[in-house]
């Protein structure tokens, strides 16, 4: 990896949970704010933010069609190493939690 | 070079009273995976279901936490996992004492892609995990 400023626009990008399920469902075909909002349990105007915020990261790309706007994703500022550091990070921190609620008092933790 | 994931979180407790959430299988089931299978010795097999997805590996390192919470103590378990297709990395949990409880300090790391020509040793196998996998943990240290 060269260059250690994008990758931190990328990884602040990705830090948040329903940017990466934006991310994924665009990589999976180029989508507009509204269909995304329709896929996604969070409203046109959180979308829009969330979209911009992966837009600066260079994460997407703009692209007209007639009157609407369509997000695709650009593969360049996630070369293989920032796409396994925001995957498995982002695994890791799912798995913390979990292990952040079993240790909570009145959790019941399967240990004898 | 190396790709590396570092995450820490604080837990209530010492790290002898957590270590069995990093060695029980029944505790890992709740947390790490769906279904997780150690033998904890050096060189001991690993296995991780997640859902569809099973992940095998050995196990590098095993040290427990001495009792008690007195600063410096910890708690060491290291394996390696690979997930079919995918280039093999080595995890680290450590469990450390802190002046409140204990922090569980979580690296995941991927060694140099030279390294995933070789593929992961696995203990049992021809190559044996005794030739390869010192190997393997020097580049990755």
């Amino acid at each position: 990896m060269s260059g250690r400023d994008p990758a931190g626009a990328v990884f602040e990008a990705l830090a948040d949970p329903m940017r990466r399920r934006l991310l994924q469902t665009i990589s999976a075909s180029p989508s507009t704010a509204t269909e995304l909002a329709g896929e996604l349990p969070i409203s046109r105007q959180a979308v829009a933010k969330h979209l911009a915020a992966l837009s600066q990261a260079g994460l997407l790309e703009r692209e007209r069609s007639g009157r609407d706007v369509r997000y695709r994703m650009t593969p360049a500022p996630l070369s293989d190493a920032v796409s396994w550091i925001a995957g498995v990070g982002g695994q890791w921190d799912e798995r913390l939690a979990r292990l952040a609620a079993l240790s909570r008092p009145g959790a019941t933790p399967p240990l004898h | 070079m190396t790709d590396l994931i570092e995450r820490e979180l604080p837990l209530p407790g010492t790290p002898a009273q957590l270590w069995p959430a990093l060695t029980d299988p029944e505790w890992l089931g709740c947390w790490l995976a769906d279904e997780v299978a150690l033998e904890l010795r050096p060189g001991g097999e690993a296995r991780f279901r997640f859902g569809e997805e099973q992940r095998d590996g050995w196990v590098e390192e095993v040290s427990p936490p001495a009792p008690g919470s007195a600063p410096g103590t910890t708690g060491r378990l290291c394996f390696w996992w690979q997930a079919p297709d995918e280039a093999a990395s080595r995890v680290s949990l450590e469990l450390i004492a802190g002046r409140d409880g204990t922090t569980l300090r979580v690296i995941e790391a991927r060694p140099l892609e030279v390294l995933d020509l070789v593929g992961l040793p696995m203990p049992g196998d021809a190559a044996g995990g005794d030739r390869y996998g010192p190997a393997l943990i020097a580049a990755a240290g």
